[in-house]
């Protein structure tokens, strides 16, 4: 079960993921992605703090983007993840790559110094 | 019992027939020798009598012996061979007589002795024609029997035998007693007559031919009727053999029985196409409820359809014309075009399109629930046309459009017939597709169980090791492929690899990866790079060859059991839970790390980390995959690193193979038996000794 929301705010979009990431539904995931990027939206905010669970297949949604974000200079920040996701995101590595931060605010400040 | 065979008993009936009619002839010849020269009881007449039942009882065994080995031969050969003898009896009969008229005037032909040897000629054939005649009759009337028409037949029989004692019984001819006989032996012979099932059976033409035999076996009958009653008055020496109720009954069933068929055929003839009609109607029907074998073309239900509609509305010309359909390449195509040109065809198209209420159909094609479209045209060959949507799976597959010269020329009948015929051919095409597409899934099935085979093969059967380590190793897939995997390496008596794995996504496409990852695996472990140089290669081979968002976490190990070192390096996989036998504690090797393929240049090795670690007796290492810690039970609550960290810290003084199943068993019983694993389970768990 995943449902996910857009919204814009400011200067920048919200994704915010509600639910459970699995194989079944990444491609959800991963066409509001590449929407947004079609869209030409610099600086995109990921609000995790409703995501319950996120699979392998989840993981390699975000991590097929890194290279656009970079190329089309795509400030990419995920927020609120809980500490399970928090700890998957960090054995993969991804944490390394996405900059992830705690609050909204945290986001958003990290979001608009870049 | 030893059965003689068929064929020497009919011989044997031959002979004793010819013998039995031989002695009649000599009995009787005798008995008129006597008479002329008034030399009474010589020979009783009862002789005669009993020789002449036993010559019809050998008759009629012979024939019912050689008509039942034929008997599938069809109607009209039958009534033909009824014919052919009726025609010989008679034939032989005209030569008598004949024979008679060239010896006119000379003794001979007052001789009694020759005229009664003739007689008995004539008697014998005629006796040969009726009851060969009867026992084809019979044939005719048990066609299609049923239980009481075989009783009615078999009590004929037993009283066709009794007629032939009758003449024993009651010597005084044309008595009341025979009178009564007779006339209930024509009453059973009209009742018996009525089972006439297999004249509608016959062809318009074979009716004309059967007619034509029936005439003759009726004159035959009667002629020889006469002929024989003729004698009875000429003569005055005389023995009477055909004073018998049994001749006179089969005489009696054998005329009303043709007679009755001759009438039936005749008065058949007019409606016999409409029959034939009916049967065809029928033999279509079987032809297209027949499914289509797998292989062949639905293209032949379609071509037996139009055949079969055109056949049972008379109709003077048809096309079938097949809807655009994506899957089928065959789009718009008009197939079957009978009896009419492509120019005639498009004349008439044009003409629909312009006519009500053919034109909203043909443009719109909206309303599928249409059943057929009926109506004129203006065209100068063609008055009436019929459409018929022709359906398979509730999808119209195509229209048929059958044209004919005459105006309202489809009855309700034939509508009703024709949809049949399209709703059987619907069904065929459906169980023809149903078919093929189960053929199709288990043939998939057949696949992925030699794709599960393989895989299985894919993880090793026996894992490297020597004397300073135990290890042992687990694997289960969700699906019926996984995409989790380790291997050992040996390089020299100390010096060995370890890999675990895990694909990201399950099922066909991470095996797909696996079976990648251990191609790179084996063509790096020989090189013997340090673990970080490993995982950096083996990022850089497979960035090249996994999709896009495909990922792999792995943790490459090296073990030297002379310096007792293990150096390991994490792409990104479960941290490896360690106990420290020395220390009594159990912690994660979490180190720096990054999977394989999420970075794809050169600045992966900056994510690594390697670590290094002195192992010590009593020290036991679990490798595992995330199937593993993210195992749910049904309220959704993972298993977890905790669980596993404490699991491990209660267990670590059993030896390795126990460790792994403890470990299994643990997870399983988390899960619990009601939810399905979701995931890839592999453990791998190694023990030092020394």
């Amino acid at each position: 079960m995943l449902s996910i929301n857009k919204a814009s705010e400011r200067d920048h979009l919200v994704i915010a993921l509600n639910g459970e990431v699995d194989a079944s539904n990444s491609v959800e995931l991963d066409e509001v992605i590449q929407e947004a990027i079609a869209d030409n939206a610099h600086k995109i905010l990921l609000d995790g703090s409703e995501l319950e669970y996120i699979s392998s297949a989840g993981l390699g949604v975000f991590m097929s983007y890194l290279e656009d974000f970079n190329e089309k200079q795509v400030t990419f920040v995920i927020f609120g993840l809980n500490e399970k996701i928090l700890n998957v995101f960090h054995i993969l590595g991804l944490d390394q790559l996405i900059s992830i931060k705690n609050t909204r605010e945290e986001a958003e400040q990290a979001l608009y110094e870049a | 019992m030893v059965k003689p065979p068929n064929i020497a008993r009919s011989k044997i009936y031959i002979l004793l027939t010819i013998m039995s009619w031989f002695a009649l002839l000599f009995v009787d010849l005798v008995r008129i020798f006597g008479e002329i020269n008034q030399m009474e009881g010589v020979i009783k007449r009862e002789i005669t009598w009993i020789l002449e039942i036993i010559f019809f009882i050998l008759l009629y065994l012979f024939f019912n012996n050689s008509i039942n080995k034929k008997e599938n031969s069809n109607f009209l050969n039958l009534i033909w061979r009824a014919a052919s003898t009726g025609l010989i009896a008679t034939g032989t009969s005209f030569l008598i007589i004949y024979f008679y008229y060239i010896l006119q005037d000379t003794r001979l032909s007052d001789d009694p002795l020759l005229r009664n040897f003739f007689y008995h000629v004539n008697f014998a054939l005629t006796a040969i024609f009726l009851i060969s005649t009867a026992l084809l009759w019979k044939h005719l009337i048990l066609y299609q029997k049923n239980k009481a028409v075989v009783q009615q037949w078999q009590a004929y029989e037993v009283i066709l035998l009794i007629s032939m004692f009758f003449v024993l019984i009651n010597q005084e001819s044309f008595n009341y007693g025979f009178m009564f006989g007779l006339i209930f032996l024509i009453i059973y012979g009209v009742i018996l007559s009525v089972n006439l099932k297999w004249i509608p059976y016959l062809t318009f033409r074979e009716k004309w031919k059967s007619i034509l035999f029936l005439a003759i076996i009726v004159f035959s009958t009667v002629y020889l009727l006469v002929q024989l009653v003729s004698y009875t008055q000429k003569n005055v020496h005389f023995v009477n053999l055909s004073e018998n109720l049994f001749l006179l009954g089969l005489f009696a069933f054998v005329l009303i029985y043709a007679v009755f068929s001759f009438l039936v055929t005749l008065f058949n003839l007019p409606t016999s196409s409409v029959f034939e009609q009916k049967l065809t109607e029928a033999i279509s029907f079987q032809k297209l409820s027949q499914s289509i074998q797998p292989g062949e073309n639905e293209d032949q239900v379609l071509d037996i359809l139009m055949d079969s509609c055109m056949s049972a509305a008379y109709v003077d010309a048809a096309w079938l014309e097949l809807h655009a359909d994506e899957e089928d390449r065959r789009t718009g195509t008009v197939l079957y075009q009978k009896f009419i040109s492509n120019g005639e065809r498009q004349e008439i198209m044009d003409l629909l399109k312009k006519t009500e209420p053919f034109s909203a159909y043909l443009k719109s094609q909206t309303d599928a629930r249409i059943e057929y479209l009926y109506g004129k045209i203006s065209h100068e060959i063609y008055q009436s046309v019929l459409i018929m949507p022709v359906r398979a799976n509730k999808k119209i597959l195509g229209d048929m459009f059958l044209l004919k010269e005459v105006k309202d020329g489809f009855n309700k009948e034939m509508i009703n017939i024709i949809s049949t015929f399209v709703g059987q051919t619907s069904i065929s095409i459906e169980n023809y597709r149903l078919l093929n597409e189960a053929i199709k899934n288990e043939r998939y099935r057949e696949e992925l169980e030699i794709a599960q085979r393989v895989q299985r093969s894919l993880l090793p059967s026996a894992l490297h090791h020597n004397r300073c380590f135990e290890i042992d190793g687990f694997s289960a897939a969700a699906d019926e492929v996984g995409g989790d995997y380790y291997e050992t390496f040996r390089f020299d008596q100390d010096n060995f690899a370890l890999i675990i794995g895990d694909v990201s996504g399950k099922g066909t496409s991470a095996a797909f990866n696996m079976s990648q990852m251990k191609g790179v695996f084996h063509s790096l472990v020989q090189l013997n790079f340090s673990p970080k140089v490993f995982l950096s290669k083996a990022n850089s081979a497979l960035s090249r060859c996994l999709e896009k968002n495909n990922f792999i976490t792995t943790t490459y190990y090296t073990v030297n059991t002379k310096e007792k070192t293990i150096h390991f390096a994490r792409a990104g996989h479960c941290p490896t839970l360690y106990f420290d036998k020395e220390k009594n504690t159990c912690r994660f090797l979490d180190i720096k790390g990054m999977g394989l393929g999420i970075v794809r240049n050169d600045t992966f090795d900056q994510y690594l980390e390697e670590g290094t670690l002195v192992y010590h007796p009593g020290d036991v290492m679990v490798m595992y995959t995330d199937g593993i810690v993210e195992a749910k039970n049904k309220n959704g609550e993972e298993f977890g690193y905790e669980n596993l960290r404490i699991l491990l810290s209660s267990i670590y003084e059993l030896p390795a193979h126990e460790i792994r199943i403890k470990i299994i068993e643990e997870v399983y019983s988390f899960v619990g038996k009601e939810t399905l694993p979701d995931d890839d389970y592999s453990l791998l768990v190694i023990k030092f000794k020394a």
